[in-house]
Protein backbone atom coordinates (compact mmCIF):
# COMPACT_ATOMS: atom_id res chain seq x y z
CA UNK A 1 0.00 0.00 0.00
CA UNK A 2 1.60 3.02 -0.83
CA UNK A 3 0.98 5.63 1.48
CA UNK A 4 3.03 8.38 0.10
CA UNK A 5 0.95 11.82 0.10
CA UNK A 6 3.20 13.16 -3.29
CA UNK A 7 5.39 15.59 -1.07
CA UNK A 8 8.31 12.12 -1.04
CA UNK A 9 7.66 12.21 2.91
CA UNK A 10 5.80 9.11 4.06
CA UNK A 11 2.37 9.93 5.36
CA UNK A 12 1.56 9.04 8.91
CA UNK A 13 -0.50 5.67 9.08
CA UNK A 14 -3.88 5.62 10.65
CA UNK A 15 -3.19 4.80 14.44
CA UNK A 16 -5.71 2.53 16.38
CA UNK A 17 -5.93 2.13 20.49
CA UNK A 18 -6.54 -1.48 21.42
CA UNK A 19 -6.21 -2.94 25.13
CA UNK A 20 -2.45 -3.45 25.98
CA UNK A 21 -3.67 -7.22 27.84
CA UNK A 22 -7.41 -8.04 26.25
CA UNK A 23 -9.82 -8.95 29.15
CA UNK A 24 -10.69 -11.72 26.38
CA UNK A 25 -7.40 -13.55 26.11
CA UNK A 26 -6.72 -13.02 22.59
CA UNK A 27 -10.36 -14.43 21.41
CA UNK A 28 -10.68 -11.21 19.24
CA UNK A 29 -14.29 -10.25 20.69
CA UNK A 30 -12.57 -6.70 21.93
CA UNK A 31 -13.67 -4.11 19.37
CA UNK A 32 -10.22 -3.19 17.86
CA UNK A 33 -10.93 -6.92 15.97
CA UNK A 34 -13.54 -5.18 13.82
CA UNK A 35 -11.62 -2.20 12.89
CA UNK A 36 -8.69 -4.22 12.23
CA UNK A 37 -10.25 -6.68 10.01
CA UNK A 38 -12.16 -3.41 8.22
CA UNK A 39 -8.32 -2.68 7.34
CA UNK A 40 -7.02 -5.72 6.41
CA UNK A 41 -10.29 -5.98 3.95
CA UNK A 42 -9.68 -2.96 2.37
CA UNK A 43 -5.45 -3.01 2.17
CA UNK A 44 -4.60 -0.19 4.36
CA UNK A 45 -1.87 -0.34 6.56
CA UNK A 46 -2.23 0.64 10.38
CA UNK A 47 -0.63 1.30 13.56
CA UNK A 48 -1.77 0.20 16.84
CA UNK A 49 -0.82 1.58 20.20
CA UNK A 50 -1.58 0.04 23.09
CA UNK A 51 -3.69 1.08 25.63
CA UNK A 52 -4.00 -0.23 30.11
CA UNK A 53 -6.62 -0.17 32.16
CA UNK A 54 -5.23 3.05 34.03
CA UNK A 55 -4.64 4.60 30.58
CA UNK A 56 -8.41 4.52 29.00
CA UNK A 57 -9.54 6.33 32.60
CA UNK A 58 -7.04 9.02 31.82
CA UNK A 59 -7.28 12.61 30.64
CA UNK A 60 -5.41 11.78 27.24
CA UNK A 61 -7.70 9.12 26.57
CA UNK A 62 -10.65 10.36 27.75
CA UNK A 63 -10.30 13.55 25.08
CA UNK A 64 -10.13 11.10 22.53
CA UNK A 65 -12.45 8.03 24.02
CA UNK A 66 -15.11 10.15 26.20
CA UNK A 67 -16.88 6.67 27.57
CA UNK A 68 -13.11 5.27 28.41
CA UNK A 69 -13.17 2.29 25.98
CA UNK A 70 -11.46 0.94 22.98
CA UNK A 71 -10.74 1.38 20.34
CA UNK A 72 -10.29 4.70 18.76
CA UNK A 73 -9.22 5.70 15.22
CA UNK A 74 -7.02 8.78 13.87
CA UNK A 75 -5.77 9.38 10.57
CA UNK A 76 -4.42 12.49 9.00
CA UNK A 77 -7.83 13.96 8.71
CA UNK A 78 -9.90 12.89 11.16
CA UNK A 79 -10.32 11.42 14.84
CA UNK A 80 -12.75 8.86 15.68
CA UNK A 81 -14.63 6.66 18.35
CA UNK A 82 -17.27 4.18 18.11
CA UNK A 83 -15.95 1.11 16.69
CA UNK A 84 -19.39 1.33 13.89
CA UNK A 85 -18.36 4.99 13.14
CA UNK A 86 -14.47 3.73 12.31
CA UNK A 87 -15.94 1.04 10.20
CA UNK A 88 -18.09 3.07 8.84
CA UNK A 89 -15.31 5.61 8.06
CA UNK A 90 -13.19 3.36 6.75
CA UNK A 91 -15.80 1.33 4.27
CA UNK A 92 -16.89 5.52 2.97
CA UNK A 93 -12.90 6.05 2.46
CA UNK A 94 -11.92 2.63 0.58
CA UNK A 95 -13.11 0.50 -2.21
CA UNK A 96 -14.62 -2.84 -1.01
CA UNK A 97 -16.60 -2.72 1.96
CA UNK A 98 -19.60 -0.78 0.43
CA UNK A 99 -21.22 -1.18 -2.70
CA UNK A 100 -21.16 1.26 -5.00
CA UNK A 101 -25.16 1.59 -6.23
CA UNK A 102 -27.49 3.13 -4.10
CA UNK A 103 -29.85 0.95 -3.62
CA UNK A 104 -27.24 -1.92 -2.39
CA UNK A 105 -25.61 0.47 -0.15
CA UNK A 106 -28.52 1.61 1.37
CA UNK A 107 -29.46 -1.84 2.73
CA UNK A 108 -25.74 -2.64 3.56
CA UNK A 109 -26.07 0.63 5.80
CA UNK A 110 -29.42 -0.90 7.25
CA UNK A 111 -27.61 -3.81 7.95
CA UNK A 112 -24.56 -1.93 9.79
CA UNK A 113 -27.17 -0.04 12.04
CA UNK A 114 -29.26 -3.33 12.23
CA UNK A 115 -26.10 -5.07 13.57
CA UNK A 116 -24.94 -2.25 16.12
CA UNK A 117 -28.91 -1.26 17.26
CA UNK A 118 -30.64 -4.77 17.25
CA UNK A 119 -28.72 -7.67 17.19
CA UNK A 120 -25.82 -6.70 19.69
CA UNK A 121 -27.56 -5.00 22.12
CA UNK A 122 -29.47 -8.35 23.99
CA UNK A 123 -25.87 -10.31 22.92
CA UNK A 124 -23.91 -7.93 25.03
CA UNK A 125 -26.73 -7.55 27.93
CA UNK A 126 -26.07 -11.37 28.36
CA UNK A 127 -22.43 -10.94 29.17
CA UNK A 128 -23.72 -8.12 31.94
CA UNK A 129 -25.58 -10.45 33.34
CA UNK A 130 -22.86 -12.95 33.69
CA UNK A 131 -20.41 -10.28 35.07
CA UNK A 132 -22.77 -8.10 37.20
CA UNK A 133 -25.37 -10.57 37.99
CA UNK A 134 -22.85 -13.67 39.38
CA UNK A 135 -24.11 -14.94 42.55
CA UNK A 136 -27.61 -13.48 42.41
CA UNK A 137 -29.83 -15.83 43.20
CA UNK A 138 -32.27 -14.13 39.92
CA UNK A 139 -29.34 -15.26 37.90
CA UNK A 140 -30.69 -17.90 35.80
CA UNK A 141 -33.98 -16.57 36.00
CA UNK A 142 -32.71 -12.99 33.92
CA UNK A 143 -30.35 -15.49 31.51
CA UNK A 144 -33.68 -17.10 30.33
CA UNK A 145 -35.11 -13.88 29.36
CA UNK A 146 -32.31 -12.42 28.03
CA UNK A 147 -31.60 -15.51 26.19
CA UNK A 148 -35.20 -15.48 24.75
CA UNK A 149 -34.97 -11.78 23.15
CA UNK A 150 -31.21 -13.40 21.76
CA UNK A 151 -32.92 -16.06 20.35
CA UNK A 152 -35.61 -14.12 18.35
CA UNK A 153 -32.94 -11.59 16.90
CA UNK A 154 -31.18 -14.99 15.51
CA UNK A 155 -34.12 -16.39 14.36
CA UNK A 156 -35.09 -13.26 12.36
CA UNK A 157 -31.39 -13.13 11.54
CA UNK A 158 -31.05 -16.60 10.04
CA UNK A 159 -34.30 -15.94 7.77
CA UNK A 160 -33.27 -12.97 6.56
CA UNK A 161 -30.10 -14.41 4.95
CA UNK A 162 -32.77 -16.56 2.47
CA UNK A 163 -29.12 -18.59 1.30
CA UNK A 164 -27.42 -15.54 0.96
CA UNK A 165 -23.34 -16.07 2.16
CA UNK A 166 -23.96 -12.38 3.27
CA UNK A 167 -26.02 -10.02 4.56
CA UNK A 168 -26.64 -8.03 1.02
CA UNK A 169 -25.64 -11.16 -0.84
CA UNK A 170 -22.07 -9.93 -1.59
CA UNK A 171 -19.24 -8.97 1.58
CA UNK A 172 -19.77 -5.77 2.79
CA UNK A 173 -18.91 -3.75 6.39
CA UNK A 174 -22.55 -4.88 7.64
CA UNK A 175 -20.90 -8.63 8.04
CA UNK A 176 -17.24 -7.37 9.81
CA UNK A 177 -19.72 -5.96 12.33
CA UNK A 178 -22.91 -8.56 12.62
CA UNK A 179 -20.25 -11.46 12.36
CA UNK A 180 -18.43 -10.19 15.40
CA UNK A 181 -21.35 -9.20 17.30
CA UNK A 182 -22.50 -12.62 16.84
CA UNK A 183 -18.99 -14.44 17.55
CA UNK A 184 -19.86 -13.34 21.52
CA UNK A 185 -22.12 -16.10 21.85
CA UNK A 186 -19.50 -18.46 21.13
CA UNK A 187 -19.81 -20.88 24.42
CA UNK A 188 -23.03 -19.58 25.59
CA UNK A 189 -24.57 -23.25 23.75
CA UNK A 190 -26.99 -20.77 21.77
CA UNK A 191 -25.52 -20.82 18.41
CA UNK A 192 -25.34 -24.21 17.89
CA UNK A 193 -29.10 -24.31 17.41
CA UNK A 194 -28.49 -21.73 14.22
CA UNK A 195 -26.33 -23.56 11.49
CA UNK A 196 -26.85 -21.11 9.45
CA UNK A 197 -25.29 -18.63 11.42
CA UNK A 198 -22.24 -20.65 12.74
CA UNK A 199 -21.54 -21.39 8.63
CA UNK A 200 -21.89 -17.59 8.26
CA UNK A 201 -19.32 -17.30 10.88
CA UNK A 202 -17.05 -19.72 9.87
CA UNK A 203 -17.29 -18.11 6.19
CA UNK A 204 -16.16 -14.63 7.38
CA UNK A 205 -13.29 -16.08 9.72
CA UNK A 206 -12.10 -17.82 6.36
CA UNK A 207 -11.28 -14.68 4.62
CA UNK A 208 -7.90 -13.76 4.68
CA UNK A 209 -8.54 -10.21 6.26
CA UNK A 210 -10.21 -11.63 9.31
CA UNK A 211 -7.11 -13.86 9.36
CA UNK A 212 -4.20 -11.38 9.48
CA UNK A 213 -6.38 -9.76 11.73
CA UNK A 214 -7.50 -12.28 14.44
CA UNK A 215 -3.61 -13.29 14.47
CA UNK A 216 -2.42 -8.88 14.79
CA UNK A 217 -4.34 -9.03 18.19
CA UNK A 218 -3.57 -12.54 19.60
CA UNK A 219 -0.03 -11.63 18.78
CA UNK A 220 -0.55 -8.45 21.29
CA UNK A 221 -2.43 -10.66 23.84
CA UNK A 222 0.46 -13.36 23.96
CA UNK A 223 3.42 -10.81 23.29
CA UNK A 224 1.64 -9.03 26.82
CA UNK A 225 1.54 -12.75 28.84
CA UNK A 226 4.87 -13.53 28.24
CA UNK A 227 6.65 -10.22 29.13
CA UNK B 1 -25.93 16.12 -12.21
CA UNK B 2 -26.85 15.69 -8.19
CA UNK B 3 -29.22 12.82 -7.50
CA UNK B 4 -32.01 13.44 -6.29
CA UNK B 5 -32.35 11.38 -3.20
CA UNK B 6 -34.68 12.52 -0.45
CA UNK B 7 -37.67 12.86 -3.38
CA UNK B 8 -40.91 11.24 -1.81
CA UNK B 9 -40.21 10.24 1.75
CA UNK B 10 -42.38 8.09 3.14
CA UNK B 11 -42.28 6.88 6.74
CA UNK B 12 -43.39 4.11 7.77
CA UNK B 13 -44.85 3.74 11.24
CA UNK B 14 -47.47 1.35 13.50
CA UNK B 15 -50.71 2.01 12.15
CA UNK B 16 -52.00 1.85 16.23
CA UNK B 17 -50.73 2.07 20.19
CA UNK B 18 -51.99 1.92 23.24
CA UNK B 19 -52.21 5.60 23.96
CA UNK B 20 -52.33 5.54 27.44
CA UNK B 21 -49.60 3.99 29.20
CA UNK B 22 -48.12 2.69 25.85
CA UNK B 23 -45.12 4.42 24.15
CA UNK B 24 -46.96 6.97 22.01
CA UNK B 25 -44.83 10.12 21.71
CA UNK B 26 -42.00 7.71 21.98
CA UNK B 27 -42.54 5.55 18.84
CA UNK B 28 -39.33 6.03 16.84
CA UNK B 29 -40.71 7.14 13.58
CA UNK B 30 -40.30 10.22 16.15
CA UNK B 31 -36.21 10.74 15.12
CA UNK B 32 -37.26 10.63 11.63
CA UNK B 33 -40.28 12.91 11.58
CA UNK B 34 -37.86 15.28 13.64
CA UNK B 35 -35.04 15.49 11.20
CA UNK B 36 -37.49 16.40 8.39
CA UNK B 37 -39.03 18.98 10.56
CA UNK B 38 -35.58 20.43 11.01
CA UNK B 39 -34.40 19.84 7.39
CA UNK B 40 -37.57 21.49 6.44
CA UNK B 41 -38.03 18.10 3.75
CA UNK B 42 -41.49 17.00 3.00
CA UNK B 43 -42.66 13.56 3.63
CA UNK B 44 -45.64 11.17 4.28
CA UNK B 45 -46.57 8.72 6.79
CA UNK B 46 -47.83 4.94 5.75
CA UNK B 47 -48.49 2.38 8.54
CA UNK B 48 -47.59 -1.38 8.95
CA UNK B 49 -50.27 -2.95 11.10
CA UNK B 50 -49.56 -3.75 14.99
CA UNK B 51 -48.19 -7.21 15.05
CA UNK B 52 -48.38 -7.94 11.36
CA UNK B 53 -44.82 -7.07 10.88
CA UNK B 54 -43.93 -6.87 7.24
CA UNK B 55 -40.18 -9.02 7.28
CA UNK B 56 -39.35 -8.41 3.35
CA UNK B 57 -38.90 -4.40 4.45
CA UNK B 58 -37.98 -4.88 7.84
CA UNK B 59 -36.04 -8.24 9.03
CA UNK B 60 -36.49 -7.40 12.85
CA UNK B 61 -40.47 -6.48 12.35
CA UNK B 62 -39.48 -2.77 13.67
CA UNK B 63 -40.25 0.29 12.85
CA UNK B 64 -39.66 3.08 11.40
CA UNK B 65 -38.07 1.86 8.16
CA UNK B 66 -37.91 4.53 5.25
CA UNK B 67 -38.21 4.83 1.59
CA UNK B 68 -36.64 8.10 -0.31
CA UNK B 69 -36.11 8.44 -3.46
CA UNK B 70 -36.46 5.01 -4.59
CA UNK B 71 -34.32 3.57 -1.86
CA UNK B 72 -35.41 1.64 0.87
CA UNK B 73 -33.62 1.90 4.36
CA UNK B 74 -34.21 0.48 8.05
CA UNK B 75 -33.41 1.29 11.47
CA UNK B 76 -33.52 4.64 12.82
CA UNK B 77 -30.00 5.35 12.40
CA UNK B 78 -29.96 4.46 8.78
CA UNK B 79 -32.56 6.50 8.02
CA UNK B 80 -31.82 9.23 9.65
CA UNK B 81 -27.78 9.37 8.31
CA UNK B 82 -29.31 9.20 4.97
CA UNK B 83 -31.54 12.25 5.56
CA UNK B 84 -28.58 13.58 7.28
CA UNK B 85 -26.47 13.45 4.18
CA UNK B 86 -29.07 14.94 1.72
CA UNK B 87 -29.37 18.38 4.38
CA UNK B 88 -26.72 20.16 5.76
CA UNK B 89 -29.15 21.44 8.67
CA UNK B 90 -28.51 17.57 9.86
CA UNK B 91 -24.50 17.11 9.59
CA UNK B 92 -21.75 19.67 8.38
CA UNK B 93 -20.14 18.76 4.84
CA UNK B 94 -16.90 19.50 6.20
CA UNK B 95 -14.95 16.21 6.62
CA UNK B 96 -14.03 16.59 10.61
CA UNK B 97 -17.32 17.61 11.39
CA UNK B 98 -19.07 14.69 9.55
CA UNK B 99 -16.59 12.21 11.02
CA UNK B 100 -17.98 13.79 14.54
CA UNK B 101 -21.26 13.85 14.10
CA UNK B 102 -21.19 10.66 12.96
CA UNK B 103 -19.52 9.14 15.98
CA UNK B 104 -21.96 10.58 18.08
CA UNK B 105 -24.86 8.91 16.05
CA UNK B 106 -23.31 5.53 17.10
CA UNK B 107 -22.72 6.44 20.39
CA UNK B 108 -25.97 7.44 21.13
CA UNK B 109 -26.94 3.82 19.55
CA UNK B 110 -24.32 1.56 21.05
CA UNK B 111 -22.62 2.90 23.34
CA UNK B 112 -26.01 4.64 25.55
CA UNK B 113 -28.78 2.90 24.48
CA UNK B 114 -26.98 -0.39 24.21
CA UNK B 115 -27.03 -0.01 28.03
CA UNK B 116 -30.46 2.16 28.95
CA UNK B 117 -32.88 -0.10 27.54
CA UNK B 118 -31.54 -3.04 29.25
CA UNK B 119 -31.57 -1.36 32.71
CA UNK B 120 -35.06 0.47 31.50
CA UNK B 121 -36.55 -3.01 30.40
CA UNK B 122 -35.10 -4.34 33.96
CA UNK B 123 -36.65 -1.71 35.80
CA UNK B 124 -40.39 -1.95 34.23
CA UNK B 125 -40.65 -5.76 34.47
CA UNK B 126 -38.55 -7.04 37.29
CA UNK B 127 -39.38 -5.55 40.82
CA UNK B 128 -35.80 -6.83 42.07
CA UNK B 129 -32.41 -5.52 42.39
CA UNK B 130 -31.38 -3.67 39.13
CA UNK B 131 -27.95 -4.99 38.32
CA UNK B 132 -27.44 -2.82 35.40
CA UNK B 133 -27.75 0.25 37.51
CA UNK B 134 -24.18 0.46 37.79
CA UNK B 135 -23.17 0.36 34.46
CA UNK B 136 -25.82 2.66 33.31
CA UNK B 137 -24.36 5.35 35.88
CA UNK B 138 -20.99 4.97 34.73
CA UNK B 139 -21.72 5.83 30.67
CA UNK B 140 -24.02 8.56 31.66
CA UNK B 141 -21.60 10.08 34.02
CA UNK B 142 -19.35 10.04 31.03
CA UNK B 143 -21.81 11.77 28.87
CA UNK B 144 -22.39 14.66 31.91
CA UNK B 145 -19.04 15.38 31.96
CA UNK B 146 -18.48 15.86 28.09
CA UNK B 147 -22.29 17.82 28.12
CA UNK B 148 -21.44 20.41 30.94
CA UNK B 149 -18.62 22.17 28.53
CA UNK B 150 -20.70 21.77 25.20
CA UNK B 151 -24.55 22.98 23.89
CA UNK B 152 -24.43 20.25 21.24
CA UNK B 153 -22.61 17.01 20.75
CA UNK B 154 -20.59 17.58 17.35
CA UNK B 155 -19.18 20.03 15.21
CA UNK B 156 -20.04 22.87 17.82
CA UNK B 157 -23.44 22.90 16.76
CA UNK B 158 -27.09 21.00 16.50
CA UNK B 159 -26.79 18.09 14.43
CA UNK B 160 -28.34 14.51 14.09
CA UNK B 161 -26.38 12.89 16.52
CA UNK B 162 -28.61 14.99 18.68
CA UNK B 163 -31.81 13.96 17.25
CA UNK B 164 -30.13 10.46 17.96
CA UNK B 165 -28.61 10.76 21.50
CA UNK B 166 -31.93 13.39 22.83
CA UNK B 167 -34.34 10.99 21.98
CA UNK B 168 -32.77 8.10 23.95
CA UNK B 169 -32.61 10.49 27.17
CA UNK B 170 -35.66 12.05 27.17
CA UNK B 171 -37.37 8.45 28.47
CA UNK B 172 -38.77 9.71 31.58
CA UNK B 173 -37.33 6.94 33.93
CA UNK B 174 -34.10 8.09 32.32
CA UNK B 175 -34.17 11.88 32.82
CA UNK B 176 -35.73 10.74 37.01
CA UNK B 177 -32.71 8.56 37.29
CA UNK B 178 -29.93 10.06 38.94
CA UNK B 179 -28.26 13.94 39.37
CA UNK B 180 -27.26 14.78 35.86
CA UNK B 181 -28.26 18.96 35.74
CA UNK B 182 -25.73 19.44 32.10
CA UNK B 183 -27.55 15.87 30.78
CA UNK B 184 -31.21 17.50 31.80
CA UNK B 185 -30.38 20.39 30.23
CA UNK B 186 -29.63 19.54 27.16
CA UNK B 187 -32.84 17.20 27.40
CA UNK B 188 -34.22 20.33 27.60
CA UNK B 189 -32.52 22.15 25.08
CA UNK B 190 -33.34 19.75 22.33
CA UNK B 191 -36.75 18.96 22.96
CA UNK B 192 -37.66 22.92 22.71
CA UNK B 193 -36.49 22.76 19.34
CA UNK B 194 -40.04 24.02 17.34
CA UNK B 195 -38.79 20.69 15.13
CA UNK B 196 -39.28 18.69 18.11
CA UNK B 197 -42.03 19.82 18.94
CA UNK B 198 -43.82 19.68 15.47
CA UNK B 199 -42.65 16.08 15.15
CA UNK B 200 -43.85 15.22 18.62
CA UNK B 201 -47.51 16.57 18.58
CA UNK B 202 -47.93 15.08 14.77
CA UNK B 203 -46.88 11.43 15.86
CA UNK B 204 -49.60 12.01 18.85
CA UNK B 205 -52.16 13.40 16.97
CA UNK B 206 -51.72 10.16 14.30
CA UNK B 207 -51.92 7.62 17.03
CA UNK B 208 -54.98 9.84 18.91
CA UNK B 209 -56.53 9.50 15.26
CA UNK B 210 -55.90 5.66 15.27
CA UNK B 211 -57.04 5.20 18.62
CA UNK B 212 -60.31 7.13 17.50
CA UNK B 213 -60.84 5.10 14.51
CA UNK B 214 -59.98 1.85 16.70
CA UNK B 215 -62.93 2.90 18.99
CA UNK B 216 -65.31 4.00 16.80
CA UNK B 217 -64.49 0.51 14.97
CA UNK B 218 -65.15 -1.80 17.93
CA UNK B 219 -68.32 -0.11 19.23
Amino acid sequence: MDTNDGTGRPTALPTLTAFASSPDRGMGLARDMRVRWALEEVGQPYDVRLVTFAELKAPAHLALQPFGQIPTYEDGEVALFESGAIVLHIAERHHGLLPADDVSRARAISWIFAALNTVEPPIVERDEVTFFEAGKSWQAERYAMVDERIRARLDQLAAAFGGSRWLIGTFSAADILMVHAIRRLEGSGILEDYPALTDYIARAADRPAYRRAFQAQLDVFERATSA
Amino acid sequence: MTLDMTGDITIWTLDWVPMTKGPAGFVRDLQLRWACEEAGLPYSIRTVPMGQPDLSRQPFGQVPYMEAGGLCLFESGACLLHLAETSEALMPGDPRARADTLQWVIAALNSIEMVSVPWWFLDVTVAKENGLTGWLDARLAHLERVLGDREWLAADRFTVADIAMADVLRIPKLRAFGDRPATEAYVARATDRPAFETAHSDQMAHFARADVARRAASA
